[in-house]
């Protein structure tokens, strides 16, 4: 699968020359010279292009009946901790903290991912016009060399994250609940975003924000909708300025009108949604190959880019999520059985459903 | 399947997570959810009294019915009262604090002989007065509830009479920060509630679905007819129905993140409330999640039978019948009755169309060309040309 990037690409390696200091742990060059820095999940960077860039505002949208933005909510947190990038979380629960204890434990990677590439450059000629369709990743491998992180880790979900690794790390919790109004949350994030200003040295530390359930309807500013969109809109532009990434989710449903659900997603530099699927059924099984693994759906509706006027164009934008082992959280593309063809009409299903739940393969 | 809800009520919560709560919703049109109400309630009452459930007690906050109704109710059951494992709290009688209010500027006489009728378990009952203070009222089921099991790790559960007298005199903010603080304190096992989904704006019932994890919809059984003419009979055949049956849509979030819906049929009897699992059929639409997008080029019986049905335009429909001209007007007379069309127009057949004419009538026969070559040959006319 590759995204469209045209025949234009920049030329990376001139801005890394402008760098005294090599990059911080958690953050590369990604196309068009962006720098980026990762979900977590090692499928959703692959499709967002490698990574989120920095200074861009990720917006989930949930399921008003499943939990699966808090899986992407942790994999966000987990990679910023072990990253050793500050963290402000946000959450209407009523003890953030406790999230917190949820968040998924690295697994250990394995030491030999590094020299295969290597060796593939040296037995593998490749004709240099489809060097290009092999991304960025094996350009800059001598560049990780020599460094002890990954990039993208893969997660264990079973097992949460070491105790010390979360006391030794900058993570500000704020109860929503507690917000009296937007303002201060306002204030508390550009409190937060200020030491990540961005400079003319470069990039030394890169921040996350993530806010989780921004419009619950038992937080008490969940009825002015005027203000949470001008909330969302300063963060946004609280993160161009500055070296940091933010993850919101939301649930459309909760939204008063769908004016103002169209305009939160608007604001979006990347939006994402989550379904969920039924349980034990049969027409989907019938369906869906793997339906038994899966759990829920994630759709793909924009994908950020700053510095580029080329849109991203995905191949497919509906994947399934599910979890390998208890233990990983990887999202596929869809695999449809083969089904008869049941009397007519058959085509024509595509144009009759409802657009905002439109998937695609 | 509203066994599976039962069950849900009674084994409670886990620890670290939040309490099972269950949205009941009726509408105008069948307005059978109070049963269905009363149905769990004495589900999980039963339950509790037995000891199998989580909870060890139940605190009813009572808008649409008087806390005798509820007394009455378990006590028809079984369920005994005075075990002391029920508190109800009463905002019927006097949610506002009128009565009140009323008593002490000077309306006492008839007022108060009419206070006196409690009924004679007043014991398990609490009166409420100010019902638009949701932290008041849920300070105060957390008091009865904590009165009940004790302190420590015991549980209890709740069960809101309608959150649609709630709402009107509350906002939606109290009531889903009323409903959060339940499901997350740490002595409340379940929580269930009644809501008619026509009293409220659609943001307030998703608000609360969102906060539910399971929702019990009632539906009629059969869609109201649109047709005008038959419209009085239907209608007064469905109000009937729709007054003691309907189904039950319900929709369970797993742990697993995936929902279970469920349909079930009830009938609303004299002893109580029978429900009924149904074959779903095509209950289920996937068509909004899913399209069909598969391309299969074999037909199935169906088309096949679809496609032999469809007429030529040519003077012969390959099956061996009769020549007809069919040039699109009026019925057609033979309609063909092969599923299978036959290979080819023989001599014999041929020499029938001249034999079977009306004697007498001026008929055009038509000879064919090619009529001694086997039908739908790939011959190409073009191919005896030499250039």
């Amino acid at each position: 699968m590759m995204a469209a990037t045209g025949t234009f690409t920049r030329n990376p390696k001139s801005f890394s020359h402008s760098r005294h200091a090599p990059p911080p742990p958690g953050l590369k060059i990604g196309p068009n010279g962006t720098p980026i820095v990762s979900t977590g999940i090692q499928d959703l960077d692959q499709l967002l292009g490698g990574g989120v860039p920095v200074g861009s505002l990720i917006m989930v949208m949930e399921d008003s009946e499943a939990p699966h933005h808090l899986l992407l909510l942790r994999n966000f947190m987990s990679q910023g901790v072990l990253h050793r990038q500050p963290l402000l979380y946000a959450s209407p629960a009523h003890s953030p903290r406790a999230f917190l204890g949820t968040l998924p434990a690295p697994i250990p990677p394995r030491t030999h991912l590094h020299t295969p590439s290597q060796q593939q450059e040296e037995d593998l000629r490749i004709a240099w016009q489809y060097k290009k369709y092999f991304g960025n990743e094996q350009m800059f491998v001598e560049s990780h060399r020599g460094n002890h992180w990954d990039f993208c880790n893969e997660f264990d979900l079973r097992k949460s994250l070491d105790r010390q690794l979360l006391g030794a790390a900058h993570i500000d919790c704020v109860n929503l609940q507690d917000v009296e109004d937007l303002a201060s949350l306002r204030d508390r994030c550009s409190a937060f975003l200020a030491p990540f200003a961005r400079t003319e040295e470069g990039i030394t530390c890169v921040g996350r924000v993530a806010i989780q359930s921004f419009c619950s309807p038992q937080c008490r500013y969940s009825n002015s909708d005027w203000d949470m969109l001008f909330f969302i809109k300063s963060l946004r532009s609280m993160l161009r300025s500055s070296n940091a990434v933010a993850m919101i989710t939301f649930t459309p449903s909760v939204v008063s009108s769908s004016s103002v659900c169209m305009r939160w997603q608007h604001l979006a530099d990347t939006l994402l949604s989550l379904r969920t699927i039924p349980d034990d059924d049969k027409e989907m099984a019938k369906l869906l190959t793997d339906y038994q693994d899966m759990f829920g759906l994630l759709h793909i509706h924009k994908v950020g880019r700053l510095n580029s006027q080329v849109p991203v164009i995905l191949e497919a934008t509906t994947y399934s999520l599910k979890v390998i082992r208890r233990k990983t959280l990887v999202l596929e593309r869809l695999n449809q059985a083969p089904v008869d063809a049941s009397g007519g009409g058959s085509l024509g299903g595509c144009s009759g459903s409802s657009s905002a739940r439109l998937l695609d393969f | 399947m509203a066994d599976l809800v039962c069950r849900g009520l009674r084994d409670g919560v886990l620890e670290g997570e939040y309490a099972p709560a269950l949205l009941i919703k009726d509408t105008l049109q069948i307005s059978l959810g109070v049963h269905v109400f009363n149905h769990f309630l004495l589900s999980l009452s039963s339950n509790i009294s037995s000891g199998k459930a989580q909870s060890r007690g139940l605190v009813v906050v009572a808008f649409a019915c008087p806390p005798c109704f509820y007394v009455d109710l378990l006590r028809s059951r079984g369920i005994g009262v005075a075990s002391l494992s029920n508190w109800i709290v009463d905002c019927y009688s006097d949610p506002l604090g009128w009565k009140d209010k009323l008593l002490n500027s000077g309306f006492s006489a008839q007022l108060s002989s009419k206070s006196h009728d409690k009924s004679s378990v007043g014991d398990v009952e609490c009166l409420f007065r100010d019902v638009g203070d949701a932290e008041k009222l849920s300070s105060l089921v957390f008091d009865l509830g904590r009165g009940l099991v004790g302190p420590g790790k015991g549980r209890f559960s709740v069960a809101i009479d309608s959150a649609s007298e709630l709402l009107r005199h509350t906002s939606l903010l109290s009531v889903s920060s009323l409903i959060n603080n339940l499901r997350s304190h740490d002595q409340v096992a379940s929580l269930f509630w009644l809501l008619h989904s026509d009293l409220h704006e659609p943001r307030a019932i998703l608000s609360l679905e969102y906060l539910s994890s399971m929702v019990a919809g009632l539906e009629p059984i059969a869609s109201p007819s649109t047709d005008a003419q038959r419209n009085h009979h239907n209608h007064l055949f469905q109000l009937e129905q729709n007054s003691r049956r309907g189904k039950l849509h319900m929709r369970l979030k797993r742990r697993n993140g995936r929902v279970k819906i469920l349909f079930e049929e009830f009938d609303v009897e004299q002893g109580g409330i029978k429900f009924v699992p149904v074959s779903l059929g095509n209950a289920i639409r996937n068509d909004a999640i899913l399209p069909k997008v598969q391309f299969n080029l074999q037909l199935t019986d169906k088309e096949r039978g679809d496609r032999a049905k469809v007429i030529l335009p040519f003077e012969h429909q390959g099956n061996g019948e009769d020549i007809k001209i069919y040039d699109g007007r009026g019925p057609i007379a033979d309609a063909p009755k092969n599923i299978f069309p036959t290979p080819r127009l023989d001599e014999s057949a041929s020499a029938t169309i001249t034999t079977s004419s009306n004697g007498g009538k001026g008929e055009i026969h038509y000879f064919r060309d090619s009529d001694e070559e086997a039908l739908d040959t790939d011959e190409d006319p073009d191919d005896d040309l030499d250039i």
